[in-house]
């Protein structure tokens, strides 16, 4: 039997057009910052060196990298509290299920964006120089930063509960509160849990890091350790830092396993 | 006093479609009126300018000597149950919740915060549970519910009022043929026990009949017949809706009963 | 409790025993994490008056004269996050694919794949930037590595993810023809992987930016320096205008990223 219609023209493919344009533009970027391939492979082996130094590490001080590590966890606790309350308060008004007026959604939307947009080291800078050298500066720039993600998250768990709940709580004459408790966050508690736990997790590696700016914790440490070439104990304090992390993200990866 | 009045009624809605045309209807204390007509005829609309779920652009509503408008919707809410197509519980609390969420327009925010009720609003729910036979579910989970106990449900919550009105929009809709039969006998029970007013829309004739005192034709957003069940003749029918809305109500009903 | 008037929705009145608990334990947290952060009445009352002392500097004349010195490091942060974010693509490619597991050749492989995903996911970003820094010498070449290796993490793991909640049905049909492993990778899975993982690029890219902009903190490239050398010269005229041009860029990337993922997405045909 022959084919009686002619197959259409296979349209044509803008995959390899893509493909090397951005071949194309990476290189001018690689040229653009003058990456030079021979540093780099000069600077891999210096590298292999200069990591082989940290292989001895020195735990002498771990009495008081406990405690500075201590101190990192308060700043991400309340850090992930203070940004908890914030969002708590926002997302309903950046829901547009739920939010009063279209006015007020655009205002907590743009809020929550502009709480995000900054990065949270940057944040900590500026809370440093405002406030001074310390902890609170880490633990405010942790709770803006957070809670405009977190925020988010949550307005957009919100949006997602059937609208018919909303319908049912205004038909028994419930209030805006009302609506939330009963309807709403009973609705979308299992996703907030989850939300919440990802970002103490997350508030954890940054408070870690904070540090560097002079925000208080271990990153501090680590930052005058690493001026001074002490090796030894830069690498006893990473390794800190990294189980600590590790072992937070177990917890909470578990925590959330045990929740769906 | 007549529970519902509504004077020259007009709802147009947002996208410029007018649901409602000039809607004039009194309706008694105690009465079951079923509300009929084919889609778009404004069943639900007519439903919801009574509470004001979609306030009405035009002409007076009424209930129970108050006019509808935005000051006083609470209270009025308070005093008008509505049942949903789909139920609206909120699946993830248990049914005593649920039911109890019929008591907000009553509460305080605050306490509401905590998701505490006072001893009396326990006392009505279970009064309500009782009067639609789940007292022995009140403990578990709303969406482990049959479609039919779920309805049964909502119906305790808008017992748990005290309403003096029950607006069930499309309540059967859902659910199979003997599930909508207890629904619907159901509401006839407490409809007549208890004196409330209930205003039903169905778009199954043969159960208007049934259990309705009083019918409401609607039509392209006007009422085109008011009356008692016995005057809706096929004839009468065949009038208002001609006889293609006959033939095709006839075979929804033979194949509602073909599945039973 | 039940004595009382008010009762909650449950059998017996009263909370499940475990919110208490969690309630107590919770506060106990807090509070000695308060007292970790060293918190004080004295400083709490002063940080307001402070923080709107700053911002009101900060609304001083912007340093005009910076403004061609700055694009050229908004720049250099935009190159960066780019290369790195690309150069991590190389590497985290195959290991997604061998850190998925019905994607991976062998369970042993699939096992080491993850466990080094972990790993490197665990270290900050940061941190492997000072590292590299102090190795490497200040400069955007340690700082497009450390950026890399960090996103390998997570590249990896949303691709072995993508890989993963691939449905079985399509895999299914291609084994029935005789399609041998890479071939399903090829044509099952990796097609319908595609449109949850451009997803996670832009998220990623998203994210990089914002680092991007940091990591000139500790002299590995990008605005993060002049950020910082500015704060110490007490330089308000800068700071406020790096400020503002590091909200912007990144609030044109996620919208871009926003409206991209839309239409990639939603031109996905769901298979499942």
């Amino acid at each position: 039997m022959s084919i009686d219609q002619a197959l259409p023209a296979k349209p044509r493919s803008w995959l390899p057009l893509w493909l090397s344009l951005l071949l194309a533009l990476l290189y001018v970027i690689a040229v653009d910052l003058e990456l030079d391939g021979e540093a780099l492979l000069y600077g891999l082996e210096d590298m292999a060196g200069y990591f082989a130094r940290f292989g001895s590490p020195d735990f002498s001080n771990l009495s008081s990298y406990l405690q500075l590590l201590a101190q990192t966890l308060a700043i991400a606790v309340w850090g992930s509290v203070l940004a908890l309350i914030a969002a708590v308060m926002i997302a309903p008004f950046a829901a547009i299920t739920i939010s009063p007026n279209a006015l007020t959604y655009r205002l907590a939307r743009e809020l929550l964006n502009f709480m995000r947009a900054m990065p949270d080291l940057l944040l900590a800078l500026l809370f440093v120089a405002a406030l001074g050298l310390g902890p609170m500066p880490g633990v405010l720039a942790l709770a803006v930063h957070t809670a405009g993600f977190l925020g988010k998250f949550f307005a957009e768990s919100m949006e997602r509960v059937p609208a018919g709940r909303y319908e049912a709580m205004a038909s028994v004459g419930a209030g805006f509160t009302q609506t939330l408790i009963f309807a709403v966050w009973p609705s979308m508690l299992r996703e907030a849990i989850g939300n919440t736990l990802y970002i103490f997790d997350r508030n954890v590696r940054m408070a870690a890091v904070l540090g560097l700016v002079g925000a208080g914790g271990i990153g501090l440490e680590l930052h005058d350790t690493l001026r001074l070439f002490r090796y030894d104990q830069s690498s006893a304090l990473i390794m800190v830092m990294l189980i600590t992390i590790i072992a937070i993200d177990q917890l909470s990866t578990w925590i959330r396993k045990k929740l769906t | 006093m007549s529970a519902i009045i509504l004077k020259q009624v007009g709802k147009t809605y947002a996208n410029g479609f007018k649901a409602l045309n000039g809607i004039d209807l009194t309706i008694e204390q105690g009465q079951f009126v079923v509300v009929l007509g084919p889609s778009g005829a404004g069943k639900s609309t007519l439903l919801r300018v009574i509470n004001a779920m979609d306030p009405a652009n035009s002409g007076e509503v009424t209930v129970d000597g108050e006019l509808v408008q935005g000051r006083n919707l609470r209270k009025i809410r308070a005093r008008i149950g509505m049942v949903f197509q789909h139920f609206n519980l909120v699946d993830r609390l248990n049914v005593m919740t649920n039911v109890l969420t019929g008591r907000l327009a009553y509460r305080h925010w605050l306490g509401s915060l905590l998701q505490l009720f006072p001893k009396s609003d326990f006392e009505l729910a279970e009064a309500a549970l009782a009067e639609v036979g789940l007292v022995d579910k009140a403990w578990q989970r709303a969406d482990q519910l049959s479609g039919g106990q779920q309805q049964r449900v909502a119906i305790a919550r808008a017992l748990t009022q005290q309403p003096r009105v029950i607006l069930a929009d499309e309540p059967v809709a859902s659910l199979d043929p003997k599930s909508s039969e207890d629904v619907l006998a159901l509401l006839k029970k407490i409809c007549v026990e208890k004196n409330i007013t209930v205003i039903a829309n169905l778009h199954q004739i043969e159960f208007a009949k049934i259990y309705a005192d009083r019918i409401v034709a609607l039509n392209a957003g006007r009422v085109v017949f008011d009356g008692p069940p016995d005057d809706l003749t096929d004839h009468r029918l065949n009038q208002i809706y001609g006889l293609d809305a006959k033939e095709s109500q006839h075979d929804r009903d033979e194949l509602a009963l073909a599945d039973a | 409790m039940t004595a009382m008037n008010w009762r909650w929705p449950t059998p017996d009145g009263r909370l499940p025993s475990a919110v208490p608990l969690a309630v107590i334990s919770a506060v106990l947290v807090l509070a000695a994490s308060a007292w970790l952060i060293e918190v004080s009445p004295v400083r709490l009352w002063q940080a307001g008056p402070r923080l709107i002392a700053f911002a009101g500097h900060l609304f001083t004349t912007p340093d005009w004269a910076y403004v061609p010195r700055l694009a050229e490091k908004m720049l250099e942060t935009i190159e960066m996050t780019v290369l790195a974010t690309f150069l991590a693509l190389l590497l985290a490619f195959p290991l997604g694919v061998l850190a998925a597991h019905n994607a991976s050749p062998h369970p042993i492989i699939f096992q080491m794949a993850r466990t080094l995903l972990s790993s490197i996911r665990a270290l900050p970003d940061m941190v492997v930037a000072l590292l590299f820094v102090s190795a490497l010498g200040l400069g955007a070449l340690p700082g497009i590595l450390a950026l890399a290796l960090v996103t390998v993490g997570f590249m990896g793991k949303f691709i072995a993810e993508a890989i993963e909640v691939v449905g079985t049905r399509s895999i299914e049909g291609l084994s029935a023809a005789g399609a041998g492993r890479w071939q399903r990778i090829q044509y099952a899975m990796l097609p319908q992987a595609m449109p949850d993982f451009i997803g996670s690029l832009l998220y990623i890219l998203d994210h990089n930016l914002r680092a991007a902009a940091v990591l000139g903190l500790v002299g590995a490239g990008g605005i993060g320096y002049d950020l910082v050398m500015a704060m110490r010269l007490f330089d308000y005229g800068r700071i406020s205008l790096i400020a503002l041009s590091i909200y912007i860029v990144v609030t044109l990337l996620d919208r871009m990223s926003a409206w991209l993922r839309g239409r990639v997405l939603g031109r996905r045909v769901n298979v499942h």
